[in-house]
């Protein structure tokens, strides 16, 4: 038994089937579990009105006690902005909806947790996690019935049944034809930053304490006409800010993802929430002799990472006693007293100053399955099961995201159903495939997806109660005037239904309802935010050198047709801008690539071999 | 299966990454300043003798000469190597050693170990200033068949014989691999491009378990960590330190710089009129090429 993929789905699968007692192994094509993925990120725990589910915490015993989550968001406000206009509505019932909690996550630290408990487990069966071994192809041996898997860095081996947790970009459903490459109209493009922040900072900025967060939503003149939006959420002691489009409203009318960030951190609000002193380093002197030059760069490289170290965990609970245990301080007035001297030898000695910015540390990007349009209806081929992403199971129902959640549900049900398949010995798609199939169905993951929720709907009209009706605009008045009273709201439901997601959907996600009402509301209802400074905004080229690779000099992406029109927009969209045009011809430099698949539509795309490509540090 | 021994001999190094390091101004290294850590070729060697720890369930040890800071390499080796054992060997009157002086300690530290060694491992130089023959030494005092360059290893328990491949390189000649075949024990010099590889899932879960297993030593490395002054080892005060070592440092250069034969030109990388310069430069050079 198999898995493909480390990430939380597959994780989740090690370990409900080390808890059914069955052995498994997981290959994760990163060098370390957590050091590929990347999520917005919200891991919500949910309580649905019928059905069941398997949540992170009934997985992970010790989860609510131990786990690395950075804060529970207890505030979830939604932003609709017009320059430096904006108008704020609390969707905290939005958020709390059918949850038992949502909370920020940073999925590299995260991962790495669920790994260790994970493989734990499964040690004791003789399973456990492979780091660095990238699957190339799966081969059925018709005469002897074996399944072999073959990768880039071990011998061949045989398996009974292979869960496929590959991500939004499943190698593994491609080469054995499980389903097609998702199109743009099923994807959203995601870019995200990860900005510094001490934490008691962010409890004062953001009015929380240590363990609770916020989560803030863009929406408005910041999307440059695109549909979808931005956010803020906070982590323990970083801010992650990111973008999430609809990727065929990107193909439409290209962006540079990075500047879709830019905007967002540009934002008089945002500018606010990310600002913070940072030091300034000094030109060196070029007439000094190269020795005294190269002295000084490092004297206050090292100051300035003895002040970062420092400052941070003197502006930490957890810091501040990790500093006064190591008994170099006695109090937390000695601290200060230690970050002063620091600081007056850097201004006095090396002319360093101070001054407000913001301090970017990683910049990621993914793409996003939208389950309501790319789920696999038959999450299945032969005796291998698609959990997660792979299986195309993003939900997003209004703004609140759930991914994370849907992906450790299905790595549950996958496992029970291998489960079982090991007992009976029946690996067939009639009884492996269809049992977890079945189980999928049943899902509340899917009924969410499937049928429009009223209470959940009711929550956005009371939201919007002082909203004018003239902005929702012609378009809407009517669905809303029968969505504002009791009985008719029931009727519209029901009929809503009728009509299906299918055909509602592009009426909702439309550049009315992310970009020109949200305009108007910022415009006529908003207050003015004034920012006091403007960041200095790294551009492509350093965000890009400023992450972790390991480099792989063969690509892992080939271009087919060097002049179609969709490759020409990769110019555009390739969020670490790999992609340039020469004479008409476009070629690509795959060693800045994030392995995010934006351009898989139209080139010959794998994951990077086993170790190789990007290693997010937060993720 | 009959058991292996493995030692691996390492060394305490300057950290020479921005933000740890520091320099005098007189451009010497500020050693007191300067952050150290586990050497580069060190932690190469480690991981050849975490090799044998997994393939062929190997006892490994560590040893190193230094000052009493030293002990900080040993655990970063130790959760490399998955080592259980560690020898610091650390006097005032090893202070001043060559590479001779050094070789005579580690030579009697190995011999002082609990298991009769099989194969003994070193990095292939210091990045402080060392020249490489620190490993060589070592060896012939042990009276141990020297491997240099070793770049892949097995051994073949039961007959008691070690393969390795060795990379040659000669200048203005290509690269060559040799193999070879040597009973045991053996000293392996390992080469900075040595890579561990583990093929099979089974070897990969080996892997796992025995790093997780190092991880936890290292957590408590002075449960395994013995320190010996020169009494202790039992060393003969005459062939360690100063008195042992036959080389004397009496002066230290700079290497000169040789007369430029060429014109160079500093362009400011920040301008992108100077870059098209470079460009338009090397395109000139480029067309005066003849390409085949």
């Amino acid at each position: 038994m198999a898995i493909i993929g480390g990430g939380s789905a597959g994780l989740a699968a090690l370990k409900q089937l080390s808890h059914l007692g069955k052995q498994a192994i997981l290959l994760e094509a990163g060098s370390k579990v957590g050091s590929k993925n990347l999520s917005g990120g919200i891991l919500y725990s949910k309580k649905p009105k019928k059905g069941n589910v398997s949540n992170v915490e009934q997985l992970y015993e010790n989860f609510l006690d131990d786990a690395p989550i950075e804060r529970k968001i207890t505030k979830y406000i939604l932003h609709s902005t017009s320059q430096n206009k904006i108008y704020s509505m609390d969707l905290t019932t939005a958020h709390d909806y059918q949850a038992n909690f949502g909370c920020s996550v940073l999925l590299n630290k995260l991962n790495s947790w669920f790994a260790v408990q994970a493989e734990e487990a499964a040690k004791k069966l003789g399973g456990g996690i492979i780091p660095g071994v990238h699957v190339k192809s799966i081969n059925w041996n018709e005469q002897n019935d074996a399944t072999i898997i073959q990768t880039d860095e071990l011998d061949e081996f045989e398996v009974k049944a292979i869960i496929a947790a590959d991500g939004v970009n499943s190698e593994v459903a491609e080469t054995v034809g499980a389903r097609k490459k998702f199109t743009p109209e099923q994807l959203y493009q995601g870019v995200k930053v990860i900005v510094k922040l001490p934490e008691d900072i962010i409890n004062k900025r953001f009015g929380v304490s240590s363990d609770e967060g916020a989560a803030h939503l863009f929406a408005g003149d910041v999307t440059l006409n695109h549909i979808g939006g931005g956010f803020l959420y906070t982590n323990s002691d970083t801010l992650s800010v990111g973008a999430v489009y609809h990727f065929d409203s990107q193909i439409s009318n290209p962006t540079e993802p990075y500047n879709l960030i830019d905007v967002l951190l540009k934002n008089p609000l945002i500018s606010e929430f990310i600002k913070d002193d940072v030091p300034i380093k000094p030109k060196i002197d070029k007439n000094l002799p190269q020795e005294e030059q190269l002295r000084i760069r490092f004297a206050v490289a090292k100051l300035i990472k003895t002040w970062y170290e420092i400052r941070e965990a003197s502006l930490s609970s957890i810091g501040r006693d990790r500093l006064l245990k190591s008994g170099k301080y006695k109090t937390v007035e000695d601290i200060q007293k230690r970050l002063s001297a620091i600081q007056e030898q850097m201004t006095e000695k090396f002319g360093l100053t101070f001054g407000t910015d913001y301090l970017e540390d990683e910049y990621g990007a993914k793409l996003v399955p939208d389950g309501k349009r790319c789920r696999m209806r038959k999450p299945y081929f032969k005796n291998i099961l698609f959990v997660g992403d792979a299986a195309g199971r993003g939900v997003f129902v209004g703004p609140r995201i759930e991914g994370l959640n849907v992906g450790i549900d299905d790595g549950v049900r996958a496992a029970n159903a291998v489960a079982q398949a090991l007992d009976k010995n029946d690996f067939s798609e009639n009884s492996l495939g269809e049992n977890y199939s079945k189980s999928v169905d049943e899902s509340p993951f899917t009924t969410d997806m499937k049928e429009i929720d009223k209470d959940y709907l009711k929550i956005f009209l009371d939201a919007a109660k002082d909203v004018p009706k003239d902005i929702i605009g012609s378009r809407y008045g009517p669905i809303l005037k029968m969505m504002s009273s009791g009985t008719m709201r029931g009727i519209a439901v029901k009929f809503a239904n009728i009509l299906g997601y299918d055909k509602l959907l592009p009426m909702i996600e439309s550049e009315d309802t992310y970009v020109r009402v949200p305009i108007q509301l910022a415009e006529r209802l908003g207050e003015p935010v004034l920012s006091s400074y403007s960041p200095t905004i790294p551009s492509i080229a350093d965000r890009i050198a400023n992450l972790n690779y390991n480099d792989d000099h063969l690509s892992h992406i080939k271009v087919l047709n060097p002049t179609s029109e969709y490759i020409k927009k990769m110019v555009t969209l390739c969020p670490a801008k790999c992609y340039t045009e020469e004479s008409g011809k476009v070629i690509i430099q795959h060693e800045g690539c994030v392995d995010c698949g934006t351009c898989s539509q139209e080139t010959e795309w794998k994951h990077p071999r086993g170790e190789k490509g990007i290693h997010y540090k937060y993720g | 299966m009959s058991h292996l021994n493995i030692a691996v001999i390492i060394k305490l190094e300057p950290d020479f990454s921005e933000g740890n390091v520091s320099y005098n101004p007189d451009g010497t290294l500020n050693r007191a300043e300067t952050k150290n850590t586990l050497g580069p070729h060190s932690a190469i060697a480690a991981h050849a003798a975490f090799f044998g720890r997994v393939m062929y369930d190997a006892k490994v040890s560590i040893a190193t000469m230094g000052p009493p800071i030293a002990d900080l390499a040993l655990q970063q080796a130790q959760q490399i190597s998955d080592a259980e054992e560690l020898h610091l060997y650390s006097d005032r009157l090893f202070a001043g050693a060559d590479t001779l002086g050094t070789a005579e300690v580690l030579r009697v530290g190995i011999e002082k170990m609990q298991e009769k060694m099989d194969i003994v491992f070193s990095g292939h130089r210091a990045s402080d200033g060392e020249t490489g023959q620190t490993g060589p030494q070592t060896a012939w005092k042990l009276g141990f068949t020297f491997l240099g360059n070793v770049i892949s290893y097995n051994v073949d328990v039961e007959t008691r014989m070690v393969r390795a491949k060795r990379l040659i390189s000669l200048q203005g000649l290509p690269n060559i691999i040799e193999e070879v075949e040597a009973p045991l024990p053996v000293f392996i010099s390992i080469d900075p491009t040595y890579k561990s590889s583990y093929n099979t899932v089974s070897q990969r879960l080996a892997f796992q378990k025995y790093k997780k297993e190092a991880i936890q030593l290292s957590d408590n490395f002075k449960d395994y960590l013995k320190i010996f002054n020169a009494k202790e080892l039992g060393v003969d005060e005459t062939l360690v330190g100063l008195p042992g070592s036959p080389t004397i440092v009496y002066k230290v250069e700079r290497v000169p710089k040789s007369t430029a034969t060429r014109q160079a030109e500093v362009i400011d990388g920040s301008d992108p009129e100077q870059i098209s310069k470079v460009v338009k430069k090397m395109k000139e050079a480029l067309s005066a090429m003849v390409i085949k």
